[in-house]
């Protein structure tokens, strides 16, 4: 778990152009929307395509990733459950 | 002193004709033209469109141009909307006036440029050049418009205006939109395409249906054998987010209340409103909202013919004036097909009635960034507002002049945004906002009344990768980040949103003259009394292939990045 999470901090900061920030400056448990590192809808999309290139699950729409992409470790845990690759 | 503003022709091509009958036959009937794919060579033929049931090479012998002339389909189904625009009144008509041709459109000469090997550039202003040329208009002036899906309805609003100011004696008007691999894909990033006939208004609505095609009217002062008139129109900003209508639907209530406002109409006058209504849950949401506020005792009949031609993007301002202009003229009002769910947040669309009487509409338009715009056209002389000429009242001083002109540079832009903040924008968009920041500073204004934009090529170095992305990719898991910046108005719509500035805002991208519109444009909001203060720049970049192909076809190579923006201000005597 703590390798998939490592991986998914360094994934998300490439595909979000978070340029001063280090996987260890996000919290796992932090919220990624409103507050915490304050993403956005567009972020949301980029996450989906994260979840498709790196481990081949498919989201049908936005709103499915809404209950998924609460926190790092919330993704890391549907990734772990539902990944094809 | 005043002047009614004639509409004396239109021309219509898209998914339900290629002429302004074929459009009637098929609204009328309610067949709707979206379905698979035919013209458009894209790995996503499972989504469907509404395209023109024209090839190419259609066109070219319905305009009498040689088959092998490589022309863009924008361009070519621009000048067929043109040419029946013009045969309506008449080439003489033109003799001796001073003519415009304004067009509004984004993707431009994509179509061609996509599957170019050639690192060549999308210069919006190109195809309404050759519009111009292949219509018989060789002679008139030419611009270009591009906000995103409201371009066309601001080609429009800018002919009415130089007819008010009596800039022009004659305008023809509109925008033409082919659909493209590139914004195909783009929307499909958004998740925002519907994978069946899209539904507007509808509680199972899942997204819009792209579509293409091409309208323009010809706008004349005081003409006795108008086909509609200009009562009312409005250009305003929902300075929110760059791909997202906010919840109030402010920016759209602002532009219909400009139009109900100039009209001098009560919201009840209004008979029929043909809504933007592209089918997302977001649009459709935000738009029901900004309607319930305009109109809050009473709902005229609404529907959303983007039920028929799919989302026509750039060109649906144009296309739907026209459909608006054959309803008043024929006595119906349009359906919108696919709706049978009631949506909670949604105002419930027309089905459509015959033999009703419409003597005033509202048109909606409204694009990425927030560029919302909406029109009021009247059936008769007797209705139609008289509007007041445009008089010049005051003069105009330039406040502020900032440049932004090397990479380097940009690190300055902490002083203003956050890196956080700043994490998406490209390097053009970075050297825009610091010039204007910069700018507005320096003048001592905190929110401009106004933002004119020009840019040539746009954000070209973010739309080159995310085209080269599609190919090397082949059209999956493209980045939504590239694409929301890739339009033209992306600048423009994002500096709205930074200063919050909710009021008119414009992009011009017609070539190396794209500037002197913009400046003209804003001294005439200025010398008018439209607005007090306007922020106007002219931000274009280069990408280093592109700079060594233009150097090896023997042209000056351009700039890495130029940013220029100014303040320009009313006097005070």
């Amino acid at each position: 778990m703590d390798e998939l999470i490592l991986n998914l901090k360094n994934q998300i900061i490439e595909a979000l152009n978070l340029e001063e920030i280090t996987p260890d400056d996000i919290d796992s448990d932090a919220p990624l929307f409103g507050g915490g590192l304050g993403l956005d809808s567009i972020d949301a999309l980029e996450l989906i395509v994260i979840l498709e290139k790196y481990y081949g699950i498919k989201l049908a729409s936005p709103a499915e990733g809404r209950g998924i992409f609460k926190s790092i470790r919330s993704i890391a845990e549907y990734i772990e459950q539902n990944r094809t690759r | 002193m005043g002047d009614r503003i004639s509409i004396t022709g239109y021309g219509i091509v898209c998914a339900i004709g290629t002429d302004a009958e074929e459009v009637l036959n098929s609204l009328q009937s309610g067949e709707s033209g979206i379905g698979r794919m035919r013209y458009l060579n894209s790995r996503h033929s499972e989504l469907p469109v509404g395209e023109v049931r024209m090839s190419n090479d259609d066109m070219k012998a319905a305009l009498g141009i040689d088959s092998g002339r490589m022309v863009s389909r924008t361009s070519l189904m621009g000048a067929l909307a043109v040419r029946e625009a013009v045969s309506r009144i008449g080439q003489e008509r033109f003799t001796g006036r001073r003519a415009v041709l304004i067009s509004g459109t984004t993707v431009g000469n994509m179509d061609i440029n996509e599957s170019s090997p050639l690192p060549v550039s999308n210069e919006c202003g190109r195809s309404t050049e050759e519009i111009a040329e292949m219509s018989g208009l060789e002679d008139v002036g030419t611009c270009t418009i591009s906000t995103a899906c409201s371009s066309a309805l601001n080609s429009i609003i800018l002919g009415a205006e130089m007819l008010r100011r009596n800039e022009a004696d004659i305008v023809v008007a509109g925008g033409s939109e082919a659909l493209s691999v590139f914004h195909l894909n783009g929307f499909n990033t958004l998740m925002i395409l519907d994978r069946e006939r899209c539904r507007p208004f509808d509680g199972t609505r899942a997204g819009l249906n792209l579509g293409e095609g091409a309208a323009y009217v010809i706008m004349e002062r005081n003409a006795d054998d108008a086909a509609a008139y200009v009562s009312g129109y409005g250009n305003r900003c929902d300075a929110f987010h760059q791909t997202a209508s906010s919840p109030d639907g402010e920016g759209a209530f602002l532009a219909m209340s400009d139009a109900l406002s100039m009209s001098g109409l009560s919201p009840d006058a209004i008979d029929y409103v043909n809504a933007h209504g592209t089918g997302t849950v977001n649009n459709d949401d935000s738009e029901s909202q900004a309607l319930k506020r305009v109109f809050p005792d009473c709902l005229p009949e609404i529907s959303s013919t983007k039920s028929f031609t799919g989302h026509t993007t750039s060109a649906s301002g144009s296309i739907e004036t026209v459909i608006c202009i054959l309803a008043m003229q024929h006595g119906f009002t349009p359906a919108s097909l696919g709706w049978s769910v009631p949506s909670e947040n949604c105002i419930v669309p027309t089905m459509g009635h015959s033999g009703v009487r419409l003597n005033h509409v509202m048109c909606n338009s409204f694009g990425f960034g927030g560029n919302d715009s909406s029109i009021i056209l009247s059936r008769s002389a007797d209705d139609a507002a008289v509007l007041p000429a445009l008089e010049d009242l005051y003069d105009v001083c330039c406040t502020a002049d900032e440049k932004v002109t090397s990479r380097e540079e940009l690190a300055g832009l902490k002083e203003f945004i956050s890196p956080m903040e700043s994490r998406r924008m490209g390097k053009l968009m970075k050297a825009a906002h610091l010039s204007s920041l910069r700018a507005l500073k320096a003048a001592g204004i905190e929110r401009p009344d106004a933002i004119v934009t020009a840019t040539s090529r746009g954000m070209f170095e973010i739309s080159r990768q995310f085209l080269s992305d599609i190919h090397t990719g082949g059209e999956e898991l493209l980045k939504p980040t590239l694409f929301m910046q890739s339009t033209h108005n992306t600048i423009g719509s994002a500096l709205a949103i930074r200063t919050g500035c909710h009021g008119y805002n414009i992009t011009y991208s017609h070539g190396e003259d794209s500037m002197k519109w913009a400046v003209r444009d804003a001294e005439r909001l200025i010398r008018t009394g439209q607005a007090v203060s306007v922020l106007v720049g002219s931000y274009d970049e280069s990408t280093p292939d592109f700079s060594a192909f233009s150097e090896r076809g023997g042209a000056e190579a351009p700039a890495e990045i130029y940013a220029e923006s100014i303040v320009l201000t009313r006097v005070i005597n």
